[in-house]
């Protein structure tokens, strides 16, 4: 259960939904309530794939 | 010593290289047929996530179908009549993944279907295993386990590998080497005592000791490597990787904040627009095609008969700078022949025949035959009855061989000094003439061998020793190349001289022992350079397994096939220079295609960042005068997919090899990749430019 809780495609998916959450309001001023929530998660998708390439960086044997 | 027994190659008379059969080409349709179906599994992100540069691409493709699918999606304010843009963009960047998975999957496909070839050498047979009590029992071939003995005989198929424990018979191994001439194994001896599983016996019995559990041995780890199943990252691949993400991630923190930028100037590019930007920029032709070059070495070098254990072996032979070769068999022939008896202390030629016969009669080495045939063309008969007398292997240690007749007579030939020393043991007198024979023959680059009958010497059998034709030149490459020659041989140091002199090699080490090769690789490796050596014995493998590249004959011994990390199924030791080659190819090819890659960017940066900004005064970069905003991302993003297949067939089959020193070749590889890498894109997106308009994709 723990090496399952420590897995990163446990925790990915719901770091990502929470940003999103978080994020969402930001560009509700702009954006109706859909593309405020797709806007938000393109972020953190974004910084998801750019913390990946970090982890590339600091360990390219494991990919 | 020259007779030493680890030169001998019991091999019978070999046929062209076109005969062998080993790696056969698998057929192009079904490669290309598999590599299509693999290329589109390959799109499992749990797959693409190894390779940072297409991952971002992936990631992309989805973002751009999701806003093909829905337009809207991120923008309220955009029209429906984007999908079709959004279409092209995202279809080109799907064909972009589809490519590099290809040209991955092609080069895995070949090693596959070698893989597959020789598994149908693998087919289950009936063991006859002798047990404790010499009784015999019928196995399967899968429950033979290491240790257990077992006895095959003409027509059976070799269970499992095996050292060789009583008998002599022919083995057909074409199976795994595609030599269709059969090879002699035999007891005891260092090179002919092991046999591979999957072989077949041709003639006579062997008894067995099997030295491999099923599922390990030789074929098997063959499998496993070929098929990539062991297969990880080499350094320089890993460096690479490291590279190419921090490109990656350079570009991605620079377009992730462009449309705030662009935000700023009331032109707020699309989404699609940026991930395109993206795309442009981060190195993909390489990230592409990087695996595609690593499997593709190692395929080159299975296609010379060589089984590398890993893509780190093949890429240290591109950085070796140091090979240490043996004179015998690399270097030289390695069957010398005796092409002369020269007597000493008034004996005739004749006597000295005599007692070079009696000498060799136990000698089956090649040297050891040429002397009796020799002898008997000069009308010498056999000096004793040789079922009553025994012969004396030769040993490193006491450099000499012979026979001891039924009343106690020692026959010995070996090393000038070696017999001297015998010589002087048993009470008898060296003559002064021996030294001049002895320098005779060293200054015309053969090996002289001194023979006595007791105490009394008889004279020297000149070996004539012939160096391989071409050998010079492959040398004098290997120089310009600034990889260096260490020549190890038990010749004596004049011969070993002139041998060095007429071959070219840089260095040479005369009388070597094998503790001398572990030691001059361990020197070299001190001074930081990476060390490439071949190898047969049981003695080599300590030096084979010290060694940066150790390339171990498939004739030898099980303790040096285990200890190298490439093993040469036609055992031909002059393969090394080939490897290096191939190893020097690799790591050249793989700085061409990057190079290129990066010098990609200066036209696709030209033709996308005008389009993302137009109306806002950056039309002065438009200096490819593309037709539209659109036509110039769909046309850089075409030209970005497209490069990759274009460039298959080079990282495949490498860039063409030239024997250049590094300086050069960097100067070359900018100049031709640097320079091809600039101006290619420029025509290319312009040639695709035109092609859209005339289309009216957009």
């Amino acid at each position: 259960m723990m090496t399952r809780l420590l897995h990163i495609r446990f925790w990915l998916p719901l770091l990502i939904v929470a940003g999103t959450l978080v994020l969402a309001p930001l560009f509700r001023s702009a954006q109706p309530p859909l593309q405020s929530y797709a806007l938000a998660l393109l972020l953190c998708c974004t910084a998801a794939i750019s913390v990946y390439l970090f982890a590339v960086i600091a360990q390219p044997e494991k990919f | 010593m020259p007779t030493s027994t680890r030169v001998l190659f019991p091999r019978m008379p070999r046929g062209p290289r076109q005969e062998r059969r080993y790696l056969e080409r698998p057929r192009q349709q079904g490669l290309l047929q598999r590599a299509i179906v693999e290329a589109f599994r390959k799109l499992d992100p749990r797959l693409a996530v190894a390779n940072p540069v297409m991952f971002v691409v992936w990631c992309g493709t989805v973002l751009c179908l999701a806003l093909t699918i829905e337009p809207r999606l991120l923008d309220a304010a955009a029209g429906a009549r984007e999908r079709g843009f959004n279409a092209l963009i995202s279809l080109t960047l799907l064909a972009t993944l589809l490519f590099a998975n290809f040209a991955e999957a092609l080069a895995e496909g070949r090693g596959k279907a070698q893989a597959d070839a020789l598994r149908r050498t693998q087919a289950r047979t009936q063991a006859r295993r002798q047990l404790p009590d010499g009784s015999i029992e019928l196995v399967d071939s899968s429950a033979l386990r290491r240790g257990d003995v077992v006895l095959v005989q003409g027509g059976d198929v070799i269970p499992a590998d095996g050292e060789v424990i009583a008998g002599v018979a022919s083995v057909d191994e074409s199976a795994i080497t595609g030599e269709s001439a059969p090879v002699l194994k035999e007891a005891g001896s260092d090179v002919a005592g092991s046999v591979t599983g999957g072989t077949r016996i041709l003639s006579d019995q062997l008894t067995l000791r099997i030295s491999a559990d099923p599922g390990k041995g030789f074929i098997d780890r063959m499998i496993a490597l070929v098929e990539g199943a062991e297969r990880s990252k080499t350094p320089n691949e890993i460096a690479l990787t490291v590279l190419l993400a921090v490109l990656t991630q350079v570009f991605l923190i620079a377009v992730a904040t462009l449309s705030p930028v662009a935000g700023f100037l009331q032109k707020p590019p699309s989404v699609v627009t940026l991930v395109a930007l993206l795309v442009a920029l981060i190195p993909t032709t390489i990230g592409g095609l990087l695996s595609a070059i690593g499997i593709a070495g190692m395929d080159r070098v299975a296609q010379f008969n060589v089984i590398a254990t890993s893509g780190r072996a093949v890429e240290a032979c591109g950085d070796v700078n140091t090979l240490v070769l043996d004179k015998t068999g690399t270097i030289t022939l390695g069957n010398r022949l005796a092409e002369e008896f020269l007597p000493v202390g008034g004996y005739s030629s004749a006597e000295l025949a005599v007692v070079a016969y009696g000498a060799s009669c136990f000698d089956q080495t090649p040297e050891g035959r040429s002397i009796v045939r020799l002898a008997e063309k000069l009308g010498a008969a056999l000096p004793f009855e040789p079922a009553s007398a025994s012969g004396i292997d030769f040993s490193a240690r006491t450099r000499m061989s012979g026979s001891d007749s039924a009343d106690g007579i020692e026959f010995r030939k070996g090393a000038v000094d070696a017999i001297k020393g015998f010589v002087r043991s048993r009470g008898g007198v060296v003559p002064d003439q021996l030294d001049q024979c002895f320098e005779q023959v060293s200054r015309l680059g053969g090996t002289p061998l001194a023979v006595c009958r007791g105490a009394e010497l008889y004279g020297v059998i000149y070996l004539k020793d012939i160096i391989k034709p071409g050998i010079r030149e492959r040398f004098d490459q290997l120089r310009r190349m600034g990889i260096r020659t260490v020549m190890l041989t038990g010749d004596n140091p004049i011969t070993a001289g002139v041998i060095a002199r007429e071959a070219g090699v840089d260095d040479f080490i005369a009388e070597a022992t094998p503790e001398d090769k572990i030691a001059v690789i361990q020197q070299e490796q001190k001074l930081g350079k990476l060390v490439a050596m071949t190898g047969d014995g049981s003695n080599d493998a300590p030096a084979l397994a010290q060694a940066n590249v150790g390339v171990a004959m498939n004739s030898g011994t099980q303790a040096a096939k285990e200890a190298a990390n490439m093993v040469d199924l036609d055992s031909d030791p002059t393969k090394l220079i080939d490897i290096v080659t191939i190893g020097k190819q690799l790591l050249i090819t793989r700085g061409a295609l990057t190079t290129f890659s990066i010098a990609n960017d200066i036209a696709k940066y030209f033709a996308i960042l005008p389009a993302l900004f137009a109306g806002v005064g950056l039309q002065a970069l438009n200096v490819m005068r593309l037709a539209s905003p659109q036509s110039a991302i769909l046309s850089a993003m075409v030209f970005n997919a497209l490069i990759i297949p274009a460039l298959v067939p080079l990282a495949l089959k490498g860039v063409k090899f030239r024997p250049l020193s590094a300086e050069q070749l960097l100067r070359r590889n900018l100049l031709v990749y640097g320079a091809g890498g600039v101006v290619a894109p420029f025509i290319g997106i312009k040639l695709i430019d035109l092609a859209i308009g005339a289309l009216r994709l957009i």
